[in-house]
């Protein structure tokens, strides 16, 4: 859950601060996982200074198998390694991000939407097709850098992702708060107006992009080190659908509505997923096909019913009745 | 007194449209000169292109001794000229307080690197917010400083609107009906203050306005426009008196 | 690279393209919207074509009228419960497209659940589904090109004789044009956007109930086909309907004769990246001429 939501902030940067339909941080995510995947093993053997003739990649497991055994041993080596490969993803992610600006300063809303989609997805295919990036369907493995903790490896995993989950979020509330997050939400607001105010709209936008994009890639690389390898088949449904279902759902605009958001959907999904069994009872049909049908309905119901999501970003009801006095 | 503001001959139309059809005209420092015209004279469409928002198709626009032709808004707002717009355009889910301090120039704050080291901007935050405060007591609106500005009243968004235009520090103040749709009692005020504005700190205001019971009282000079052109300009007795201005008037 | 099959197979490929396409551009020019649910529209299509071959007749073109009606209603359904309220809302263009998205997932558990239950209860596979062996052969050539080019040709004349000749056109293209003021000369827009949706749930009906006589079709055929249908309206222009035709053709050109030579020329593994050509176009067109082609054209005008 922690990688969703520092997702989730990523993506709430850019379009619920700064009125960025960013329907591309897939790319940014799996940019962050791919190059982690791809780059973390060749970092892992050049700087421990092991010499092999396997590649990376195709010979992904004997190759893992020469380091993994000094991460084990090596706590501390093992944590260096995560930080770099967390910047690794971080400034995939980031470059990710300056690749959609591209089109960001030019293009409104929609078609917007889907030129970032489309850059999305075609990282997905080039990540199938180009075996050397991650070895293709099959995807590869990474250098496991919680082998240390043994058999509290889970603990420890989760450890660091809450952390790093705290940090984002503690950094993105900061962000608002500055003079920075202010005039991204201006931009938001009214660009004409922020124009004659003297604000280079393109400059804070690719700002907001490069930020939330940096974000993404994070916690693409999060992902992949938490769970040991990374395969292309990050869906359109997962990062690109349900990061937006999970802030719509909090409420794009205010972190703690993400955070409120993302909590919802991920508690309910493992709910859901939990009492399988018990619902394959009562369903006529698959159980999985019940999660799209939820997650669709559901997202129709709030768009209509509730768009501004569940927290409100101002307290209407105590303004509105200051403000007629 | 020398000039602050010159149009040179400037041209602007949209399809077979002359909205600025060759308007030459000039605004002296520390004035108070407004322009009137009829609906659709173009004057909305001269603040745009002085403003950068368009381009002119011909002319020029000089500001004081630097050409500013074709400028974009961002760098005629650095340039010490802030405007305002007819429709209140407020940042909506800012607070009042938030939207004057968006209009702050070069802020460090704004800066990517500098916004992540909270010492680096601290002070100019404070001084910033300082003056907001202030230009908010003078224009009566203390009390709204954490409303969103969604929420306002249209005569209450028109005073952020100006209030706005102050925070930049700016020489010369293009105001667009500044008072419109605000009570009269209110609009003599806000000319008031206007006037000793330009008493205390030497500032120039170029005001487009159509309600001229109420700014006749306060202005140095009066421009008038018609179709697209200047058609008369001087102090006010005179131009209001000139039989050209007049058919413009009683013939729209 | 044998290039008559290729022919077929690009002029096929366009044909039911240019079908999609001219959906897709149709709602955007009333609805304002993207409609990703235009992938679930051209797989219920498959689907009904493909049920019906199983419970009723092994005519696969049985199914096409069939599967018009009934993605028809679908589109209908869509935009009552769906658009409308949020139209009424004045929720943001972006928004809509999330609705449309959302609709569309849940479009695909339905389809998948049909799947399910046709494997069940008839024994029989329902995905990777191919029926090309059900087509008859005219001239030597598999009958859905002549059928699929047909209907483009159809549909196209019968959408051109009723946007310009009929009343019930005319008030769907002020519409179209100008909402508030056909409305405030009486016209239903409401009425007018439903109708739009049906006849583009119709066309996707049509191209969907097609496809299983030219490609191996699972549930997510439409998640698949998706960017390709996006990429014909806009190469076409999404201001102009018959652009959508336009786009087809030139897309399909590319894509499927495109990859064919490359394959031929630099190596088979060209294939793997086919997907990404309507993505490339796609993203090409809309940064730098966002109008399409149809907008160039009128330009060029001027």
């Amino acid at each position: 859950m922690a990688v969703y939501l520092i997702v989730n902030i990523g993506l709430n940067l850019q379009e619920g601060i700064t009125g960025i339909p960013n329907f591309g941080i897939l790319l940014a995510v799996a940019g962050g996982a791919y190059f982690t995947g791809g780059l973390s093993t060749r970092l892992a053997l050049s700087l421990l200074g092991i010499r092999t003739d396997l590649s990376p990649v195709i010979n992904n497991v004997p190759v893992l198998s020469l380091i993994n055994p000094i991460l084990i041993s090596q706590p501390l080596v093992a944590i260096g390694f995560m930080v770099l490969f967390l910047m690794v993803g971080g400034i995939a992610g980031g470059a990710m991000g300056l690749i959609s600006s591209a089109p960001a300063v030019r293009l409104r809303e929609d078609y917007l939407a889907i030129t970032l989609l489309a850059f999305g997805e075609i990282l997905n295919v080039i990540g199938v097709g180009y075996t050397p990036l991650i070895g293709g369907p099959p995807g590869v493995s990474v250098p496991d850098v919680l082998g240390w903790a043994g058999q509290y490896r889970f603990y420890a995993g989760t450890f660091v992702l809450l952390l790093v989950a705290i940090a984002v979020f503690a950094y993105a509330g900061y962000l608002i708060k500055t003079p920075l997050g202010r005039t991204l939400r201006a931009i938001r607001d009214n660009e004409t107006v922020a124009r004659s105010l003297g604000k280079d709209i393109t400059r804070y936008r690719t700002i907001a992009i490069l930020i939330g994009s940096t974000l993404c890639g994070i916690a693409g690389s999060l992902w992949v080190m938490y769970s040991g390898s990374v395969t292309p088949t990050y869906a359109r449904l997962d990062w690109t659908f349900l990061p937006w279902l999970m802030i719509l759902l909090g409420g794009m605009g205010s972190n703690r509505g993400v955070l409120v958001g993302t909590f919802i959907f991920v508690t309910l999904d493992k709910l859901i997923l939990y009492y399988k069994y018990a619902f394959a009872g009562i369903l006529p049909f698959d159980v999985i096909w019940l999660n799209y049908l939820l997650l669709g309905f559901i997202t129709i119901l709030i768009l209509i019913y509730r768009p501004e999501g569940l927290v409100r970003t101002w307290q209407r009801e105590p303004q509105a009745a200051q403000a007629k006095k | 007194m020398g000039s602050l503001l010159r149009v040179k001959d400037v041209k602007r139309s949209f399809g077979n449209l002359h909205a600025l059809d060759g308007v030459t005209l000039n605004v002296d420092e520390k004035t108070v000169t407004i322009l009137i015209g009829p609906n659709g004279s173009g004057k909305t469409t001269l603040i745009n292109v002085i403003t950068g928002f368009q381009k002119p198709d011909e002319g020029h626009i000089y500001y004081g001794s630097t050409e500013i032709t074709g400028w974009s808004p961002q760098q005629v707002y650095g340039t010490g000229i802030a405007r305002t717009f007819q429709i209140p355009s407020m940042f909506g889910k800012l607070t009042v307080l938030e939207n004057l301090l968006v209009a702050e120039k070069n802020h460090p704050g704004e800066s990517f690197a500098k916004s992540m080291v909270k010492r680096l901007w601290a002070k100019h935050e404070t001084d910033a917010i300082e003056k907001a405060t202030k230009i908010m007591e003078l224009l009566g609106m203390s009390e709204q400083l954490s409303t969103p500005a969604s929420l306002l009243s249209g005569g209450q968004m028109k005073l952020v609107e100006i209030g706005r235009a102050l925070m930049s520090d700016a020489n010369l103040y293009l105001l667009d009906e500044p008072v419109s749709g605000v009570n009269p009692t209110l609009a003599h005020e806000i000319f008031a203050r206007i006037i000793r504005l330009r008493e205390q700190f030497g500032i120039t205001f170029f005001i487009v306005e159509h309600r001229l019971d109420i700014a006749l009282k306060y202005v140095d000079y009066v421009n008038a426009m018609a179709s697209g052109k200047l058609l008369a300009a001087g102090p006010p007795q005179q131009v209001i008196n000139d039989p050209k201005v007049i058919e413009a008037y009683l013939g729209a | 690279m044998e290039l008559f099959p290729t022919i077929v197979s690009w002029l096929t490929y366009s044909a039911l393209l240019s079908l999609l396409g001219l959906g897709v551009t149709l709602l955007y020019r009333t609805t304002k919207v993207a409609n990703f649910a235009h992938a679930s529209f051209l797989t219920v299509g498959a689907y009904v074509t493909y049920t019906l071959t199983i419970i009723l007749s092994p005519n696969p073109y049985v199914g096409v009228p069939v599967a018009f009606f009934v993605v028809g209603l679908l589109g209908l359904l869509m935009f009552y419960a769906v658009l409308e309220p949020m139209r009424r809302r004045n929720s943001s263009t972006v928004m809509l497209m999330i609705a449309t998205l959302a609709f569309d997932i849940m479009m695909l558990g339905v389809t998948n659940i049909h799947a399910d239950y046709l494997n069940t209860a008839y024994r029989v596979p329902s995905r990777n589904v191919l029926l090309t062996r059900l087509d008859f052969t005219f001239m030597g050539q598999p009958g859905v090109l002549f059928v699929a080019l047909g209907m483009l040709v159809v549909c196209s004349a019968a959408m051109y004789l009723l946007l310009n000749f009929t009343t019930l056109g005319i008030a769907l293209r002020a519409s179209m044009e100008n909402p508030s003021l056909a409305e405030s000369i009486g016209v239903n827009v409401s009425m007018m956007l439903a109708v739009s949706w049906f006849i583009a749930g119709g066309l996707a009906g049509i191209a969907g109930g097609l496809i299983p006589l030219w490609t191996e079709f699972s549930p997510d055929i439409g998640t698949i086909l998706l960017p390709s249908i996006f990429c014909a309206s806009i190469v076409g222009g999404l201001e102009q309907i018959y652009g959508a035709v336009l786009g087809g053709l030139l897309l399909g050109l590319v894509d499927v004769v495109g990859t064919s030579v490359l394959a031929s020329i630099i190596g088979p593994w060209v294939a793997f990246y086919e997907p990404i050509i309507p993505l490339i176009v796609l993203s090409v067109t809309l940064i730098v001429a966002p109008q399409g082609l149809a907008g160039l054209r009128v330009r060029r005008g001027k």
